[in-house]
């Protein structure tokens, strides 16, 4: 639960607090590790480079209105092409993260992800052991 | 042109309001619906995670394109050109931080609310008290200006003017009666249809304004042969403006002001404002943020934000043949005529093709389709606004703040559907007082505020090991105070006067000038505040908790343990 008050999953074998312990663990796994730096390694140059463009056309707008009312062809300006290329990059990035997220994060996030939530099924079966000894909490952490 | 056009103006207006009934009719059916499949506390705050990523990605953009989208924006193209295009790019790119910083994350480690995510890691009730405040703060403002907008759109649509009745309702007497009214529905749509009626509703809005925007862009493109340029030419000829400047920035933000320099920085300051408010506000808009728990894991989620930017992008390309076929084929006269702030541009285009096409007949039905889904889109808008306020009032502020965690699923709900009544009764009272103001700048307000108090403490919470209670706390608040204490000492609360008219253009009526801030738009102040405060407030205190930060991040990667 995610509204589990603080401090509360040190003590007791509860299934909440046994996920807790596994996930502390699991985030040093080099897999996590290897998947947080797959998702870090896309989504925060993309966002400053996004944010860069974007900021490029609005301070043109404000700034550079003589570059902005270069007529290109027909009556399409400058202005108007640079919005449209915002439109075109958005969507360009949607599809780029979407195909980037389905092969390269998704595999691995699944695969954690079992893993922890396959533990979890089996730890309400383990806990009224775990509450009688007490002891075998860290047996079943490591499982 | 004239809507109330004689003839064509009462066949308009009968056909309009029996589409308007239809619509609620079908509405309520939805909502009767989806309270017999709402039981839970999932169901009712997540629509029980059930829908697919089309489907959310559909009721995305129906929660999202308002009608400040939809009237607004088309309205500012037709009459201030290429500068209406701005707030439409700002509003697009805006989903590339939802998608790649919030959307999957968010999903993976929250239940209901924000706040589920921006506590996670700390003190439950400093945190949940600050984020269930901006959610209300932000869900009012945007709220107030939908009432607002809902009553005069509704008013002009179906052409009464002043000095006139229709069913021996004046002008006035009309816009306070469909403020009431959509008050009642979206009470209505929350406290019995939940999460799942307010989705559908939203649903079938989308659905209904990409086909009526559509249908209406291919007619004005057919007129100009499906020549874009042909348009543009034409659009610029007919505004009155210089040459192509119609098709340039700079006729509506920051504007040149000649011998003036220190007027020109304010105004082109202003324009980065705005611009950077839009782009950063999206992600943080407590409405949107609780439709990501709608979907059963966080690649819906991916795949709900994808199919929002495909909707909102084309819908943002439409709105530019909109704009810029309003102001060439009605004209700027006729658009001013009917309403100051160019709300009625694109209904009034609507009637224009048909007419051309079909005669007065066709003209009307066209009249009475846009118009319709202009109700359609302040509905589901109005629904999404009250279902978050309500969420966050139970979820965070009852749940954890007055019961300590201890309050039962089915108690939770009961205060949710309360405080829907309560939001909605609050939003009508205020809405109708606030009904001969000018409260367009609320919109833009909100998106400042999402983006000061509740961007930081969220990405914080997300990305930031050493972030604790008392950033968080201090970033909200100082997001929230900066952003609206700023718009309180700002030329759109106080002081500014028309040249021309000497009538005022602030909240206030003319002669009261309080504002020292020159800006209209704070984000470009308030948003480095909110940050600041975030990691001010962090950095004061000594608390910190490595454990409860892996479990959040390997939560919110993986989706393990998600609910």
């Amino acid at each position: 639960m995610t509204t589990a008050s603080r401090g509360s999953p040190e003590h007791g074998g509860s299934p909440e607090a046994d996920f807790a312990r596994r996930s502390v663990a699991m985030h040093s796994d080099p897999r996590f590790v290897e998947l947080r730096r797959r998702l870090r390694v896309f989504v925060f140059p993309m966002s400053a480079a996004f944010l860069a463009w974007y900021l490029l056309y609005v301070l043109m707008s404000a700034y550079a209105r003589d570059v902005m009312s270069i007529v290109l062809f027909g009556h399409v300006n400058v202005a108007l092409l640079f919005g449209l290329l915002q439109f075109v990059t958005t969507f360009g990035i949607a599809i780029l993260y979407a195909r980037y997220a389905g092969r390269r994060l998704d595999p691995l996030a699944e695969q954690i992800h079992d893993e922890l939530d396959a533990g979890s099924a089996a730890a309400p079966a383990a806990a009224p052991a775990a509450d009688r000894t007490g002891a075998g909490d860290e047996k079943g952490a490591g499982a | 042109m004239i809507l109330a056009a004689e003839a064509a103006g009462a066949g308009s207006r009968a056909l309009t309001m029996t589409l308007f009934l239809v619509l609620v009719a079908a509405t309520l059916g939805i909502t009767i619906w989806a309270s017999r499949r709402t039981k839970t506390a999932t169901d009712f705050y997540a629509g029980g995670r059930g829908f697919s990523g089309v489907q959310n990605g559909l009721a995305i953009g129906g929660d999202y394109m308002s009608a400040a989208s939809f009237l607004g924006i088309a309205g500012m193209i037709a009459l201030f050109g290429y500068d209406g295009f701005l707030y439409s790019i700002g509003f697009l790119v805006a989903w590339l931080v939802a998608l790649l910083l919030v959307a999957e994350l968010l999903r993976n480690s929250g239940r209901f609310t924000m706040a589920d995510v921006v506590s996670y890691r700390m003190r439950q009730r400093p945190v949940r008290t600050a984020a269930a405040f901006s959610t209300i703060t932000v869900s009012i403002f945007y709220l107030l200006a939908q009432m607002v907008g809902a009553g005069a759109l509704i008013a002009l649509l179906l052409g009464i003017q002043d000095g006139e009745t229709f069913l021996g309702l004046t002008a006035d007497q009309a816009k306070i009666v469909t403020i009431v009214l959509v008050g009642i529905l979206m009470i209505v749509y929350v406290t019995f249809g939940g999460m799942k009626g307010t989705t559908w509703v939203q649903i079938v809005k989308a659905v209904l304004l990409m086909t009526g925007a559509g249908l209406l862009s291919v007619l004005v493109l057919a007129a100009y042969g499906f020549n874009f340029g042909a348009l543009l030419e034409d659009a610029a000829r007919a505004s009155g403006q210089e040459g192509t400047r119609f098709l340039e920035p700079g006729l509506r933000y920051g504007v040149e002001v000649a011998g003036d320099p220190l007027a020109t920085l304010w105004s082109k300051l202003d324009l980065i404002s705005l611009g950077i408010a839009l782009v950063l506000g999206t992600a943080g808009l407590p409405h949107i943020l609780i439709r990501f728990y709608t979907v059963p894991n966080s690649r819906a989620a991916r795949t709900s934000v994808n199919w929002a930017i495909g909707l909102i992008g084309t819908f943002y390309l439409l709105t530019l043949v909109l704009g810029f076929g309003a102001a060439a084929l009605v004209g700027r006269e006729a658009i001013l005529a009917q309403d100051a702030a160019g709300n009625a541009a694109a209904p009034q285009l609507a009637e224009e093709v048909g007419q051309s096409l079909g005669g007065d007949a066709l003209g009307a039905v066209m009249l009475a389709l846009i118009a319709s889904v202009a109700f359609a889109t302040i509905l589901a808008v109005v629904a999404g606004l009250t279902l978050a306020s309500s969420s966050s009032i139970a979820h965070d502020f009852y749940a954890q703040v007055v019961r300590r965690g201890k309050a039962t699923d089915k108690e939770e709900v009961r205060v949710a559907r309360l405080s829907a009544l309560g939001i909605g009764a609050v939003s009508i009272v205020l809405a109708v007082f606030a009904q001969g103001l000018n409260v367009a700048f609320l919109v833009a307000l909100a998106f400042a505020v999402a983006a000061s108090a509740n961007l930081p403490a969220l990405l914080l919470s997300l990305f930031w090991k050493r972030f604790n209670t008392a950033g968080a706390v201090a970033g909200i608040y100082g997001g929230l105070v900066s952003a609206v204490g700023l718009v309180f000492f700002s030329p759109v609360v106080s002081g500014k006067v028309d040249p021309e008219t000497g009538n005022s253009l602030s909240l206030f009526p003319a002669g009261v000038d309080f504002a020292w801030f020159p800006l209209e738009n704070p984000g470009l102040v308030s948003i480095p505040v909110g940050f600041l405060c975030a990691v001010v407030g962090t950095l004061l205190s000594k608390e910190r908790d490595p454990d409860k930060h892996a479990e959040l991040e390997v939560r919110a990667l993986t989706g393990a343990g998600a609910h």
